[in-house]
């Protein structure tokens, strides 16, 4: 199977270039990279003048619920729903019903990813047994199996000593540590941002210093250990100012932001007449919060956008704010809505390093093997997305392939949309039509 | 006037002339209490539907008085004990009581935000929110303007303290909101660990020492401190808050010597309040129960009483 691409505006991975390129893709595998390919012996031919051809997009944190609550999604609705989205790459999360905590449920999930149709899904494990923070799950196992993130995301490792054992553990696994910031009792009972929400709502505020005292703790043992850290959903100011201090002491420490902390804040919290569909952990924080992301984003302190795409029944979200389940459903509007902020705060950084956030920033998070799916390259995986960056569409969750029927864009135009997404060299998703093919 | 606003869930977007003009309305609804026969018919054939879904018996039957003295029909849907994930949602009940044709919802409910999304549920109906979690109770709030407006005129630069447990007090966040927009200025005071974050963004400021927030006060209005909020560390004891914001005659001095002395009940006698001001002569606490039923009458008029325009 050839598939021939003409025309894009190629970014790699680093640079966007303005000049048209064409890509040929052969069973999967990028084969060409060049000008004027001939489309003699490609089956489909493509032409994507005016867009952008980019490495497939990566999503580092999402949750696809599969198995055991597969009434708010699983694997074929969001990877389906991520592909739609313009992801060839879903990192699932493991605080599933049982958690993956173990090496046979990282089988369970690349096997029912290879039927998936839509993005590759790669499993993320438990750092800990039974995601309980006690003793260490069994890393090693799951590493040989396929896992490419140790988390315990749903909830921090409490237990510091846990921590540093994991990151010690984990450090010859090639596998990285993500750290769900969160000092828990700071945030015990907490719903909303500790600032004018919690003021004017009287529910409990979930303040920056949760997060932030949780990303110093982590720092230290990285510093200690010399082992990588991931901190993921980092929402908070003082977070982000936490990270840019321990980069600049050359700390491996490595963060990603969520496009709802980037494009949403607290005043919209209030502003809905506190609609449960803006309710998320980490919460929705103050517009100089907001500012502060893009800031960490314009100046390299971010190192990946992540979805923490959170899907949830209807009946488990469309309820009186307080009573309301925490997330945020995002994974077909998350890199529109992130395209349409950036274009909205009148581009605060190039557009190549927006880009570069969702492929080759996720992808030197992932273990060895999976770093080339972050670039366009000869022998690299036909993994693609293609932005139409002036494309505007209307968000309607009533259509999406996810099984979420909520969230915080529903109704809004936005611009800047993926409009193709390929994956091991297949159409997982597209909105342009052939130009020719079929031979 | 123009009414612009279709329910009442809290204060945060009324504007000074809208809260005048309760005030004025409720004025008159306080005569008819005075008549020796209070029922008038202006809202026959209106029915209005009490749901309660945290018991508060002094909220909901002052609002079933306003409500049978303006001849409303008038049905208590008690909900309380049954939380949402047994029995019926909330979507539902919205549905049901819109499907029997309520003109009008009250709702009492422990969540932030009950009677918001009652409010989004529902296409006809009328939400009166009387009480949402920690969040709001605007008819208190206007009440409570109404007792202080009734005794000593407009409320334009006059001194409100308030002290006591601000961050859980639904009460607190309405009433700093409407005194504030009548031009009142209010100084709240009581432990660090009981205020919001941002008592500015409400309006508001915040003085450690009752003595200072007091100080020349025109209005002292007293939060009711619960035992669990000991018990959950945010102050050492009932006893230290007492002795270090326990409102009483010592404190009452510091203030003018006509100043109101408010508390939305029910009060916790030797805690947040002693008994020598609790029943003292500037204490309001009864009149604020009388002034709830004209309130909620002339809110209950101005939305169902066929003068909106
Ligand atoms: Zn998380």
């Amino acid at each position: 199977m050839k598939i021939l691409f003409r025309n894009g505006l190629l970014f790699d991975g680093t640079t966007l270039s303005c000049e048209k390129t064409d890509i040929l893709t052969e069973d999967g595998i990028i084969s060409r990279i060049g000008k004027g390919i001939d489309d003699e012996g490609a089956n489909e031919v493509y032409n994507l003048s005016g867009l952008i051809l980019s490495p497939g997009f990566i999503d580092l944190h999402c949750h696809l619920r599969d198995p055991g609550q597969e009434w708010r999604e699983d694997l074929l609705s969001g990877s389906r729903a991520g592909a739609a989205g313009g992801f060839s790459t879903l990192v699932c999360m493991p605080n599933t019903d049982p958690p993956v905590d173990n090496a046979a449920l990282i089988r369970y999930l690349l096997e029912k990813g290879e039927e998936c149709e839509g993005s590759r899904i790669l499993p993320s494990g438990c750092l800990s047994r039974e995601r309980a923070g006690k003793t260490l799950a069994e890393m090693g196992k799951m590493a040989i199996a396929g896992a490419v993130i140790f988390t315990d995301d749903g909830s921090p490792v409490s237990d510091t000593n846990l921590l540093r054992l994991a990151l010690l553990y984990s450090s010859r696994l090639g596998v990285r540590v993500m750290e769900h910031p969160e000092d828990r009792s700071l945030t015990s009972g907490a719903q909303v941002n500790d600032g004018i929400c919690s003021t004017f709502s009287g529910l409990k505020g979930w303040p920056s210093s949760a997060e932030a005292s949780d990303i110093f703790r982590g720092v230290s043992l990285s510093m200690d250990t010399g082992v990588p850290i991931h901190f993921t959903h980092v929402s908070a100011k003082e977070s982000i100012n936490a990270v840019r201090i321990a980069k600049a002491s050359d700390c491996k420490v490595t963060c990603d932001v969520t496009p709802h902390h980037l494009c949403l804040d607290e005043s919209m919290v209030i502003g809905s007449g506190y609609d449960g569909v803006f309710k998320v952990t980490p919460p929705l924080r103050s517009a100089s919060d907001t500012d502060a992301l893009w800031e960490g984003i314009r100046d390299g302190t971010v190192d990946a956008i992540a979805t923490d795409h959170a899907p949830y029944h209807l009946d488990e979200k469309d309820l009186p704010f307080q009573e309301s389940s925490f997330g945020i459903a995002s994974l077909e509007c998350a890199v529109a809505a992130v395209l349409d902020e950036w274009k909205r705060r009148k581009e605060p950084c190039p557009l190549e390093r927006l880009l570069s956030l969702f492929t080759s920033g996720p992808a030197r998070l992932l273990p060895e093997k999976w770093r080339t799916l972050g670039l366009i390259a000869a022998g690299s995986p036909a993994d693609l997305t293609v932005i139409d960056p002036a494309f505007e569409q209307t968000v309607d969750v009533s259509k999406w392939k996810s099984k979420a029927r909520l969230t915080p864009w529903n109704g809004r135009t936005l611009r800047g949309w993926p409009v193709m997404t390929v994956v091991r060299g297949k159409i997982a998703y597209s909105l342009i039509d052939r130009v020719s093919g079929g031979k | 006037m123009e009414w612009k606003h279709r329910h009442v869930l809290d204060l945060d977007t009324w504007e000074r002339p809208d809260l005048q003009h309760i005030l004025e309305q409720a004025r008159s609804m306080d005569e008819l209490l005075d008549r020796p026969i209070k029922k008038v018919p202006a809202l026959r054939g209106k029915l209005v539907v009490n749901l309660f879904f945290e018991a508060s018996t002094r909220t909901r039957v002052s609002f079933e008085l306003a409500e049978k003295f303006l001849s409303a029909d008038v049905v208590n849907w008690s909900a309380s004990g049954s939380s949402t994930g047994k029995g019926e949602t909330l979507r539902d009940t919205a549905w049901t009581l819109e499907a029997m044709g309520a003109d009008a919802v009250v709702i009492r409910h422990g969540a932030v935000g009950a009677a918001d999304y009652l409010a989004r549920k529902l296409k006809k109906s009328v939400v009166f929110n009387g009480g949402d979690g920690a969040h709001s109770h605007p008819t208190q709030a206007l009440l409570d303007l109404y007792t202080a407006w009734k005794k000593i005129g407009p409320l334009e630069g006059k001194k409100v303290a308030m002290i006591g447990d601000v961050l859980h007090s639904r009460v607190a966040r309405s009433d700093i909101i409407a005194f504030s927009k009548m031009g009142s200025s209010v100084v709240l005071s009581g432990p660090a660990t009981l205020m919001p974050r941002s008592v500015e963004a409400l309006g508001a400021t915040y003085d450690e020492n009752p003595r200072s927030a007091v100080r020349d006060a025109d209005i002292i209005y007293l939060l009711r401190i619960q035992k669990e909020r000991q018990d959950e560390g945010m102050f050492p004891s009932l006893d230290e808050y007492h002795q270090l914001f326990g409102f009483d005659a010592a404190l009452l001095k510091h203030a003018r010597p006509d100043a109101l002395v408010m508390h939305p009940g029910p009060i916790n006698r030797g805690v947040e309040i002693a008994s020598d001001v609790a029943d003292g002569s500037q204490s309001m606490i009864l009149g604020q129960v009388r002034s709830g039923v004209a309130i909620r009458m002339a809110l209950l008029f101005v939305y169902l009483g066929g003068v909106r325009q």
